[in-house]
């Protein structure tokens, strides 16, 4: 997808610091990225890579004990930290949505679906009743629920899981927000269902004005949705990569490469064919990150000075990971991830 | 695996009901059949994977092959044993040759026990190494086998990490060294790079040992990595069944084509829980594309390809307009 103009919403440099038993832990440390008009950005990773934090934080929530060491989300020409919480209010479910994992936690089991969604608009709008009921039922047939009347008088728990789903995705675009966050919104959906969302999730973007950060630990999840994918390890994005060449010729940071080849390909061998080359070890407590990179100690590709030092970001074609020695040779075929 | 193996667990008929609360005390029963008529088959040295959706039965299905759930009817043989017959001590001397790995390794580990009691238990109720020193050093073994040490023999479960406590998991199911493994959504829980690692241990224990493994999965890729057979089970029944590649690669039956996405998935149409699945028609029928007009009469017979084993549950496999095995598979041309 071609994309033009400033960033909708620019994040520069933010490291979130949170006190723990073990220590103070960063679980967001030195992320920069941004999303663009019409633009899908995937972002991927294991639990406790920081990602749902980083989905939060441009919403400018973060749990209690929390601080933002340093940083700036700049969105609509305002840099969102800096705003007073009244301000932040306006923005937030306004401007800038999300959607949640389980909707069946984010909602509330005590009234209907559609005096939620009204309101959404009494509190962020001056719309009349009338158009609001318009809007209402609009916002609800876009995500693709047959009957809108009817879910609109339905408590959540008289839907299913996947109408649930729609129903936080209506929610999140009731205001027509410009940007749109999905924290692994399929995870608690059957597969047939979870299809169906995230074409819908995709949609989002295909106005052109709005931009969707989809975060997710399925890759087969991002490479339907985004268009370019960003990695994230121990709270630090180390790699940025188009969705193409993503999936097609290989991520370039050793750990993308061994996230993508570890999950069996839909195509690929069996079990009979080879061992699966599973990535050794497991990612390190927060609190005990080694020096250097925090990648090292499991990576094949590590020497000395991987264990020292940080290793900077290098820029391979239209790549970037954050690596001593980026690998850029082909992943073989291209791969499939069914 | 060749079809002539020996079975090792032959499921026949299974069927299981769970009453539901009423909607008045002297009411109707309302009942829920959560498995309708599923029978299947695992030889020896074979991996069968079942796939299906949240609610499809999947579970339920593992709880009565490892005889924790009664069915209400139909049986479980066992290497010739009728399971269902058993109970009390005839049971449980044959539990030793049938173990389980959960799918939540967080819940199934008792938190109080230290890791090598946990592994421990099982060779102190089957009786097996009365002898507490060779016990104790079996017990080593292992944890070395799934890739821990023994210094984690006096660790409790908290100080793992998911991958870690399913390890423990694995470790504990095959102390008695059984025959067969029923693994329900293993890896469901454990990150990306962790489910790799325990996907390969399942794998070698199956080479190294000729253990059999019921592999319940929704995850359609490593279904297709780890499996010889699939079955794919749809509102508790089983629709397709045949060699992994076959029914992934040239599904069949409309249901594991849409699985497969194959076809365009369908708006609106979902499982939904709680729905009567005790009627005698195909459990599909209200959201086949393809629904014949023999599909709301009858319930559809079993069709079976005698060539591989593959047994399609549909109606349009007798009008022979899916039925494709004449054309090769695309990826097993790829792969060569």
């Amino acid at each position: 997808m071609s994309v033009s103009g400033d960033p909708l919403l620019d994040v520069q440099d933010l490291s979130v610091a949170i006190g723990t038993r073990e220590g103070e832990i960063r679980p967001v440390s030195k992320v920069s990225f941004s999303i663009a008009r019409g633009e899908a950005v995937g972002l991927v990773g294991e639990s406790g890579s920081g990602k749902t934090l980083t989905g939060l934080s441009l919403l400018g929530l973060f749990p209690p004990g929390s601080a933002v060491l340093s940083g700036q989300i700049r969105f609509d020409g305002q840099d969102l930290l800096a705003l007073d919480p009244t301000a932040l209010r306006k923005i937030r479910g306004h401007r800038i949505a999300m959607i949640f994992q389980e909707p069946q936690s984010a909602l509330n089991p005590v009234l209907t679906i559609g005096t939620q969604i009204r309101e959404l608009f009494r509190s962020h709008t001056d719309l009349p009743p009338s158009r609001v009921a318009e809007l209402l039922l609009e916002r609800l047939r876009s995500s693709g629920l047959p009957d809108p009347e009817r879910v609109a008088r339905s408590y959540p728990h008289q839907l299913s899981g996947g109408m649930r789903q729609r129903v936080m995705i209506a929610m999140a675009i009731a205001l027509d927000p410009l940007v749109v966050i999905a924290d692994e919104p399929t995870t608690a959906l059957d597969p047939t269902v979870a299809l169906q969302i995230l074409d819908l999730l995709a949609a989002i973007r295909e106005s052109r004005t709005k931009g969707l950060l989809f975060i997710s630990h399925d890759l087969s999840d991002v490479r339907r949705v985004s268009d370019r994918v960003l990695v994230m390890y121990a709270g630090r994005i180390v790699e940025e990569s188009p969705s193409p060449k993503f999936f097609g010729t290989g991520p370039v940071h050793p750990y993308s490469r061994a996230l993508l080849s570890s999950r069996p390909s839909g195509a690929g061998g069996t079990r009979r064919d080879s061992p699966l080359p599973a990535i050794p070890g497991q990612v390190p407590p927060l609190w005990d990150l080694p020096a250097g990179c925090a990648f090292a100690p499991r990576c094949p590709r590590a020497d000395d000075r991987c264990r020292t030092s940080e290793p900077p970001w290098i820029r391979e074609g239209n790549s970037q990971a954050l690596c001593f020695y980026p690998d850029t040779t082909p992943l073989g075929v291209s791969v499939h991830v069914a | 695996m060749s079809p002539e193996s020996p079975l090792l667990l032959e499921a026949r008929g299974l069927v299981r009901e769970f009453d539901l609360p009423g909607k008045r005390l002297f009411g109707p029963r309302q009942v829920l059949t959560a498995v309708s008529d599923v029978s299947f088959s695992i030889a020896k040295g074979e991996i069968l994977g079942l796939v299906g959706e949240s609610g499809s039965g999947k579970t339920t299905l593992g709880r009565l092959v490892m005889r924790l759930l009664d069915p209400t009817r139909g049986k479980v043989f066992f290497d010739g044993t009728d399971l269902t017959a058993l109970s009390g001590r005839g049971l449980r001397r044959h539990r030793r040759r049938f173990q389980m790995v959960f799918q939540d390794p967080y819940a199934s580990l008792n938190p109080r026990m230290r890791v090598g009691e946990i592994v421990e238990e099982p060779l102190i109720i089957h009786d097996l190494v009365p002898d507490k020193t060779s016990r104790r050093e079996r017990v080593s073994g292992l944890l070395e086998r799934v890739g821990l040490s023994r210094h984690d023999l006096e660790r409790f479960p908290r100080e793992f990490s998911g991958g870690g406590r399913q390890r423990v998991g694995i470790a504990r199911a095959i102390a008695c060294a059984p025959d067969l493994l029923v693994a329900d959504e293993p890896i469901a829980s454990l990150d990306l790079s962790i489910g790799a690692q325990i996907i390969n241990l399942f794998s070698s224990l199956n080479e190294k040992e000729g253990m059999s493994v019921l592999f319940i999965s929704h995850d359609l890729s490593v279904v297709r990595y780890i499996s010889d057979r699939v079955a794919v089970l749809y509102r508790g029944r089983v629709v397709e069944v045949g060699p992994t590649r076959e029914v992934l690669d040239d599904p069949v039956h409309p249901y594991t084509r849409l699985l497969m996405g194959r076809d365009a998935p369908m708006d609106a149409g979902e499982t939904s829980d709680g729905q009567d699945r005790s009627f005698e028609l195909c459990p599909f029928l209200a959201r086949c594309p393809e629904a014949r007009p023999a599909c709301r009469e009858r319930m559809p017979e079993r069709f079976e390809e005698h060539e591989s084993g593959r047994q399609v549950f549909c109606h349009l496999v007798m009008e022979g307009s899916t039925w494709k095995t004449s054309a090769p598979s695309p990826s097993r041309q790829g792969i060569a």
